[in-house]
């Protein structure tokens, strides 16, 4: 045998040997995978390790991949740095960070069994801590762990006289409704199951109790929510925006009498409800879709129960109606306290000495103004003792050890109860955008021109709502600018003279040369530009309809980007707003293409919402149209005069 | 005597470099418990800014990354923003000297809502990465790991760096 055929020999077996280790150690892996179902199949992982009662799962395992698409759940890390966010599809975000087993969900703090760790290019994440946030619970069988989805979120919200009462699950709500009178509503979700408190005594001003029941198997499970209006009121379903989402509202009719405030129970003392214990990663409250929006003083903090936690700590419970963002601090003198912002407290303030060592005094108080309410809840510690925040059925549970704390974090911030209330006092305008950069542009060659854009066109529709296309209305407003123009002496030069998608050779040659990605864009852009640029045009006027994904957007806007842009928007905006009769949206400096490569004045505007219900009524009307080129005629006129005298000046 | 000068303006040209190279990639050590994160209300333009709490890893690529998942994942529902189409997630940010490069998957692109959302929405983001803390003045933009232009059918100029100023 030579030295090749040696050498030859010696690598097979090394690879065989390999193989075969693998093998065992991946069938060894597989073995000690629990069997987990979830929605009726088996969810099979690559490679998974159970690991101090959690499952070692890889994000970029198939099977974690399968298991948050069906949640439209999504994982966002990179390589070299340590944040792993998973963004659930109500917009929470679960964060977990490598080397640390600490986690938030939307901002509270859970702990996992272990800590994730960095595996190259991917990241090894605990998976039932994971499934928790997402509001799916590992529930043990005999042969089986059944991955079961749970809601999450039982949020109660009152106004003058109505309560608001939103179920959010982990899926989309099968929903049936049992029991109906015009006072009371049962509905069953099928297919989801609940760690929420069996019965809760609302606050609320329409709502007296909210009873929950769970039913069927692991595997398909059934809640079962109960709702008990107040005497004489009446309800209704809300459409849900989302289907993962169900709201009912209760509505008194006449006045209604308040129930009284809880009374504080005996510190000290086991708590009179017996809440379920959250799994870390438990459900912290989201919002509803249709719920009255969040005002100041909305939330109000209903009671404080302070009792013996689990091991040797101190619970505080914090009951909240309603939702807020807190901040907490942690002070050098062993002080640590929480403010709950625009929250109001029903009761007195509150002055406790409880029976653990470690924790010397709790005070509770209502601080601020009228305007701005907060409730404060602060300890004193006998050292720097760990503290942890997370969610519980009713609010949010303040958990002090006896052990030191291993982070001294100074400060933290999250929300609960729903949607958190944003600092609406901190709200600004960056103010002006700044002094663009000098741009370079000649004169007019071609002065009486104007160069009208008729937005998008042939294949790129643009947007479509309500009936509405945005290629069609731009066309035809700029069929009807032209006439006006040319009626007033102008020469007018359309991008687009009938539906198709202006691109030049050029452009499209030059596109497939700088081998760019997604070029077409440019290419498509760049021609329309170029039209008027080498005609050396006077003016530029690019007409779109806009949309929005919020539907309270409406209203006209005028988008300039060279500085000898901004004196032709603001003509445009002057002479449009009054003859359209749509919202003054303003005059706003973007970086948008079309007025940025363009080398005359130029604006983009942006005629009325095909979103908004206002405005999507007006667009559908060719009165509308007219008036909206008769507008920016008028404001041509204005910025620019008339074509002849124009021509002699500029000559 | 001519070599040695040489030599010594050589070895002030390297260290120059040196210097100049390290300035540019140095780690800046973030010391904050808390970041701002950004979103623009439904009118499009305001902004609100948002605190929220950082996690132990404070170095400058990692809060970088994490502000920018967090103005993309927005404010929970039921606040009135202007949101990120969903499933919109960030692949990446690297911030070199005092420009941080976001790529972006594509899911961005999935509901052309125009002008206002483009605009909001890219707003949100650079005034996130510019705060002062980050110190970063300008931001770059990929989709799924490519340079464009713009989005489909867009509006705003995405291939050169956005900063403050732009909106």
């Amino acid at each position: 045998m030579n030295r090749s055929r040696v050498r030859a020999f010696s690598r097979s077996a090394a690879i065989a040997a390999l193989v075969l280790f693998a093998g065992a150690t991946g069938a060894r892996a597989q073995d000690r995978t629990p069997n987990l179902w979830f929605q009726g199949t088996r969810l099979n992982f690559a490679h998974a390790v159970p690991m101090q009662g959690d499952l070692a799962v890889s994000t970029r395992d198939d099977g974690l991949r399968r298991f948050l698409d069906r949640l439209g759940a999504s994982v966002s890390y990179q390589p070299q740095q340590r944040y792993v966010v998973i963004t659930a599809q109500d917009r929470r975000t679960i964060v977990f960070t490598i080397g640390d087993p600490a986690y938030t969900i939307a901002g509270v703090r859970a702990q996992a069994p272990f800590a994730p760790t960095a595996d190259g290019g991917d990241v090894v994440l605990p998976f039932f801590a994971l499934a928790r946030a997402l509001y799916v619970e590992p529930v043990q069988g005999s042969t089986e762990t059944v991955l079961q989805p749970r809601i999450g979120v039982l949020d109660v919200r009152s106004d003058a006289n109505r309560t608001f009462v939103t179920v959010r699950g982990a899926m989309p709500l099968v929903t049936t409704t049992n029991a109906e009178s015009p006072d009371r509503l049962q509905v069953s979700f099928t297919g989801l199951g609940s760690s929420l408190a069996p019965s809760r005594r609302s606050a609320g001003a329409a709502v007296d109790e909210i009873d929950v029941a769970v039913g069927g198997s692991p595997r398909v499970p059934t809640t079962t929510l109960t709702i008990a209006g107040a005497r004489g009121t009446t309800h209704r379903i809300v459409p849900a925006d989302v289907p993962d989402a169900f709201t009912v509202v209760f509505e008194a009719h006449g006045p209604v009498a308040q129930a009284a405030p809880p009374t504080p129970p005996p510190l000290g003392s086991s708590p009179p409800t017996a809440t379920p214990d959250y799994p870390p990663g438990g459900s912290p409250q989201t919002p509803p879709t249709a719920a009255p929006p969040v005002v100041a003083g909305r939330a109000t903090v209903t009671d404080l129960a302070i009792e013996p936690g689990a091991g040797d700590s101190l619970a505080i419970r914090v009951s909240l109606s309603g939702a807020t963002a807190y901040e907490w601090h942690r002070l050098a003198d062993n002080r640590w306290y929480i403010d709950f912002e625009n929250t109001t407290l029903t009761g007195p303030g509150r002055d406790e000495r409880p029976s653990f060592g470690a924790v010397e005094s709790v005070r509770m108080r209502q601080l601020g103004t009228g305007d701005a309410p907060t409730v404060r809840i602060a300890f004193t510690m006998t050292g720097e003792q760990r503290v942890d925040l997370g969610p519980s059925d009713t609010g949010i549970v303040i958990t002090v050890f006896s052990q030191p704390a291993d982070d001294l974090t100074r400060i933290g911030t999250g929300q609960t109860g729903g949607v958190p209330v944003m600092p609406s006092a901190t709200t600004f305008e960056p103010g002006a955008a700044g002094s663009p950069a000098p741009w370079k542009y000649g004169p007019a060659t071609n002065p009486k021109l104007i160069v009208i854009d008729p937005g998008h066109g042939g294949a790129d529709v643009g947007t479509m709502h309500n009936g509405l296309t945005e290629k069609l209305l731009t066309f035809d407003i700029a069929q009807r600018l032209r006439s006006i123009l040319v009626a007033a002496g102008w020469t007018v030069r359309m991008t687009r003279d009938n539906d198709t998608d202006p691109v030049s050779t050029d452009n499209l040659s030059r596109m497939h040369a700088d081998g760019k990605p997604n070029a077409d864009d440019r290419a498509y852009l760049q021609t329309r530009c170029d039209v008027a640029n080498n005609a050396g045009a006077r003016l530029f006027i690019s007409i779109h309809v806009n949309s929005a994904p919020v539907e309270s957007a409406h209203g006209t806007t005028f988008y300039w980007y060279k500085p000898q842009d901004a004196a032709f928007a603001q003509a445009l905006e002057k002479s449009v707003i009054p003859v359209a009769g749509t919202f003054d949206d303003g005059t706003r400096h973007e970086n948008f293409y079309v007025v940025r490569h363009t080398t005359m004045p130029a604006v983009l505007i942006e005629t009325a919402f095909v979103t908004n219900a206002g405005d999507v009524a007006l667009l559908h009307q060719p009165s509308f149209l007219q008036n909206v080129a008769q507008g920016i005629a008028n404001g041509v006129k204005a910025y620019a005069g008339v074509p002849s005298a124009n021509a002699l000046s500029q000559q | 005597m001519r070599w040695s000068r040489a030599l010594v303006l050589v070895v002030l040209f390297v260290v120059a470099v040196a210097v100049a190279w390290w300035y540019t990639h140095r780690q800046v050590a973030l010391v904050d418990d808390t970041i701002v994160v950004y979103y623009v209300k439904d009118d499009g333009t305001s902004l609100v800014p948002w605190r929220v709490s950082l996690g132990p890893a404070r170095d400058r690529a990692s809060v970088a990354f994490y502000a920018a998942t967090q103005c993309v994942a927005g404010p929970p529902e039921g606040t009135e923003a202007v949101r990120f189409p969903l499933g919109t997630r960030v692949r990446a940010v690297n911030v070199v000297g005092s420009t941080a490069d976001v790529d972006i998957s594509k899911d961005v692109a999935s509901s052309a809502e125009g002008g206002f959302a483009e605009s909001a929405e890219f707003k949100a983001l650079v005034w996130t990465l510019t705060q002062p803390s980050l110190h970063v003045t300008a931001v770059t933009v990929r989709i799924d790991g490519a340079r464009v232009a713009t989005l489909p059918g867009g509006h705003l100029e995405l291939d050169e760096p956005l900063s403050r100023s732009s909106f």
